[in-house]
This record gives C-alpha cells, structure tokens and sequence, in this order.
C-alpha cells in the first residue's frame, strides 16, 4: 500500500522574473515500510520533492498525498506523522546532543519516560554517548550532523524525510547512520531519502528514483537501474587505449588518465586480451550504481538537450 | 496534539532557546541592558533632570521592543541559516506554539533588564500598585506586539542580509525615534500627532501614566487626547501583527 503517493507534481519557481521549472508532472509512490532512495544532480529537483511534501512549500500544480491526507489542503493532520532533517540543517549551537534530542521529543508530544528511553538509545547507536554533553558550537560538523538525524529519527515518526542525511560524516559515522535507519525502518517507519553517495542509496533502499530536470527518468530496485544501461561488464583502462578506440564496444567515461567501459561480457574479452598484449592494465568488474546513475542520467541530459 | 500539548510546547521552546542560552551566556543580560541604559545615560547628563523618570519607563518599554528585534533575528537565522524552523513546521508543532514558544524565549532574555529598569523607576517616581499593574500590561502587550511583528517580518525574506537593515529600521522607527525616551510634549506641538505612526507611542503614552508622569500628546480632536484611544489602538495594533504572524507570514513558502 502506498503511504506517499505524488500525481502530476509541477513546481516552477519565478524569482526576479526569471522562471526555473523544478519539478515537472512527477508522478511517485511510496510504499509502507519502503526505504526509497531518491538519486539526482544538484538542482534536479528531489529537495523541492522533499519541500513539498514535508509541507514547507507550496507545489505550481498536481498533488501529494501522505497516508492519504493532501499535504496542501491537510497540513495540520500530516504533520503529526512526518520528521525531516532538513538540507544543511544545523544546530541550535548553545545546546548538547542529549538536550537537542530530549526537546525535540518533548516539544513533539512525546512522554517524558518514553524520551528518556528513546533519548539514551539513539545517543548510544548513533556514537554520540562521548559528546552527549558537549555544546553544538565544540562538535565537528559530522558530530552536528549525526546529533540532527539521531534528534529526528528518535521521533519514530511514520515517515521520515532525510535530505541528505550522512553529509559530511566520515565513512564509519555513515555506517553507523545507516544502521539505525535500517532499524527505524524495521520498527515501522517509511523513509525517503536523498543522497549523492550512490553506496549509500545501494545500501540501505528498497527502491530508488532517479530524477533530472524535474523528470522522473527511473524508478525501482537498483538491481534493475543497474540492468536498464544494457551492459554487463565494466572494464577500466590505465591508458594504452583511446576514448574514440573504445566508443564501439559500449558507453566510455573519462576519469583523467582512467578510462571507463561499459560493455558486453563477449566485448570485454576481446579487449582484455588487446590490453594485455599493450601491456595496459585492465580491471574487470560488474556495473555499479554509480555507473548506472550516470549513463541513465547522462541519457536525460542529452534527450533535454535534443528538445 | 491537543491545545495543553501545544502550550507545553511553548515552554519547551522557551527553556531551551531562552532559558538555558541565558544561564550558559550570562553576558546576554549585559547586551540587552546596555542599550537603553546607554540612551538613560546620555539623557541623564544631557537632559533636564526632571525629564529622567521618562527615561526609565522608556528603558522598561525598550526591552520589551527589543524583543521585537530579537525574534525577527533569531527566527531569520533559525529558518534561512540553521533550517531548524523547518523542522519545527514539519511536526505536530502549530505555528501559534512555536510564535509564542519563540516570543517567549525573547522576553526571557529581557526580563533581567525589564527588572532593573522597573526598579529603578519605583527609586526615581511613586507608583501605586494600581500603576504598576498597568505598567506590567503594558509591558506585556509591547511584548506581544513587537514579537509577533518581528515573526512576520522574519519570514518575508529569503536572504539573512536583507533582514539586517530591515531590522534595525523597523526597530529604530519603534524604539529610539518616538517618544519613548522623553515626552511627547517636547516635540512642537504642531507636529506631535506624527508620533501616533509609531505604534510604540500607545504603548509609551500609557507607560508614562501608569508611571504618573504627564506628557500626553495634544490634538485638536478630544478622543484621540485620551488615554482611552491609547488603550484601543495598543491593543488593536498587537491583534493586527499578530494576526499577521499567524495568518500572513509564511509559515510555508509559495
């Protein structure tokens, strides 16, 4: 059953008479109990997805329902069972990590004993329990940023809006993020997510959306974003072959010195055999996220540009 | 969450952006006082000597206009700056809670000055208590009024330097200009219906009289010399900002 269903969702912003078109006829579901991953260039339009259905702006046209309430004409009865950790949220900087996520509970109706519990929990699965008495101003930006997300997911709010969520945390902070979403998640909660780090959305989603131009250019499990590029196999070159030598076999992407394939499983054996008669180096592996990403995304760009 | 919550929201609000930031700051106290006390002492070697109990009602009244200042600054930066209003709207939290939650914690800032300033005035004028009760409401409704325009104004802007000028000039225009640090009766008398257009002067004009000084604003119209149309147009210009902060001001963005 869909708990976030979106249904020609436009958003034109008109700023100094200049009109930014940022989501066009956006069309999404959201299942109960699904971590969706929501994939996009900056200015792709996924924070005014999140904007508008977390209630903080108003859409040009179309719908957003949360658990089928309109969140435009409803936004007093949806509030109640959302949480957003806003983009490059910060925090109140005179105030500890305990405190900020004691009163955020507090302030939301959540019973003294049930913050307590849930306080203490999150403080420790989330590694704050060294800092927990420490003032916002004397925490590292990755400590801010864990103190944000731990003060909203210990609302355990049916669903959970997390722009960005791991930014700026070191590689072990974000596994340690990831772990207590997972267990949000398994408690009861939706979550919709935005993130540049591709890991992250193969990670942790059940589904993801891949959006560009305010499209939505794809939607479903990352296996089958993976599939739709139509390769197999990517192969990377430490020189010995041209970008325009390669183009033939599959889709090239440039990295400096590095040359990117992705290719056929038949393609890649003839070229590993070419490249180790050049005497270059080759590495085989399966196609990534990160690689589905760009193609597909890459793709868009160009049927934009042909319009 | 039912009205007893939201109030309780309020308060949390107000310890933990008012209460704890002053015990952990206490220098805040400092910055809010020194201000008006600044303008005290200047009227004080200045100014004939019997003008100086204006002077401290206008210290009183001008701690309760700062509120003003603050909140239209602190919800700014919370929203453009920190993000965390939005945190706040996308909760059961109401926009009257957190607009009274935040107002709140701008008279905590306060009161330690609002305190001393009262005191001072009961060294340097007799009030009765009758008096001072009034004194307090006045003070309260000043609050009120400044904090929920401040609120309004606040989410008007998208960027933190555009609300800087437009602060100190809203505020400059309500607390240093009109006669809330001397009597009206010192402006000619031809020109003193102006300081009507600064909603402070009601607030200013009643002070001075639960105070027991004078100095009431003549016009040729009997109505507007009473103390009566101070009381209607105080009240009647706090219902407008804060109809304005609940209603008016984007609590989400169009």
């Amino acid at each position: 059953m869909a708990v976030l269903e979106a249904r020609g969702l436009s958003k034109t912003y008109v700023a100094r008479g200049r009109t930014t078109r940022a989501l066009d006829r956006v069309d999404l579901d959201i299942a109960q109990g699904q971590l969706f991953a929501f994939l996009g260039r900056n200015g792709a339009g996924k924070t005014t997805f999140i904007k508008i259905a977390s209630t903080l702006l108003l859409p040009t046209a179309g719908e957003v329902r949360l658990f089928g309430r309109d969140v435009v004409r409803d936004p007093t009865g949806v509030r109640p069972l959302m949480a957003l950790v806003p983009q490059e949220g910060k925090l109140f900087y005179h105030l500890t990590p305990r405190e900020h996520i004691r009163e955020y509970l507090r302030v939301r109706g959540v019973s003294a004993e049930t913050t307590a519990a849930r306080t203490a929990e999150i403080l420790d699965a989330m590694g704050l329990v060294p800092y927990e008495n420490t003032i916002a101003l004397r925490l590292s930006g990755g400590l801010q940023q864990r103190t944000l997300v731990a003060m909203v997911l210990a609302t355990e709010a049916p669903f959970l809006f997390l722009d960005e969520p791991t930014l700026g945390m070191d590689p072990f902070a974000r596994r340690q993020v990831w772990a207590v979403i997972r267990r949000t998640v398994r408690r009861g909660s939706t979550v919709l997510l935005t993130t540049h780090y591709l890991d992250e959305a193969e990670q942790l989603s059940d589904e993801l959306a891949v959006i560009e131009g305010g499209h939505v250019l794809f939607k479903g499990p990352s296996e089958s974003l993976k599939s739709t590029v139509g390769r197999e196999v990517r192969l990377q070159f430490s020189g010995g072959f041209t970008p325009e030598e390669l183009a033939p076999y599959g889709k090239v992407f440039r990295d400096r010195e590095r040359l990117t394939l992705l290719t056929s499983r038949s393609a890649a054996s003839e070229l590993t055999d070419r490249a180790l008669g050049r005497g270059t180096q080759v590495s085989v592996g399966p196609v990534t996220l990160e690689e589905a990403f760009l193609e597909l995304v890459g793709r868009g760009i160009e049927e934009d540009d042909a319009e | 969450m039912t009205a007893r919550s939201q109030a309780y929201a309020s308060l949390r609000i107000c310890y933990f952006n008012g209460i704890l930031p002053l015990g952990r700051s206490p220098l805040l106290i400092a910055a809010v006082f020194l201000t008006p006390f600044s303008f005290l002492f200047f009227l004080f070697v200045i100014a004939p000597h019997d003008l100086f109990p204006y002077g401290v009602t206008g210290g009183v009244l001008f701690t309760a206009l700062f509120t003003g200042s603050g909140m239209l600054n602190d919800c700014a930066y919370l929203r453009l700056e920190r993000q965390l209003q939005q945190v706040f709207v996308a909760s059961p939290v109401r926009p009257l809670a957190y607009i009274l939650g935040m107002a709140l914690s701008e008279l905590a800032f306060t009161i330690p000055a609002a305190v001393l300033f009262l005191a001072l005035l009961l060294v340097v004028t007799p009030i009765s208590a009758a008096g001072f009760a009034g004194l307090l409401g006045v003070f309260l409704l000043t609050w009120l009024m400044a904090t929920t325009l401040g609120f309004f104004v606040s989410t008007m802007f998208s960027q933190l330097r555009e609300i800087w000028p437009v602060g100190t000039l809203i505020f400059s225009t309500l607390a240093i200009l009109p006669p809330i640090f001397y009597p009206a009766t010192v402006i000619p008398a031809d020109w003193q219906w102006v300081a009507f257009l600064a909603p402070s002067t009601y607030s200013s004009q009643l002070a001075d009289h639960c105070a027991g000084l004078g100095g009431q604003i003549v016009t040729p119209i009997p109505f507007l010399n009473t103390y009566y149309f101070d009381v209607v147009m105080l009240i009647a210009v706090t219902i407008i900002f804060g109809a304005a902060a609940l209603y008016l001001a984007r609590w989400r963005e169009p």
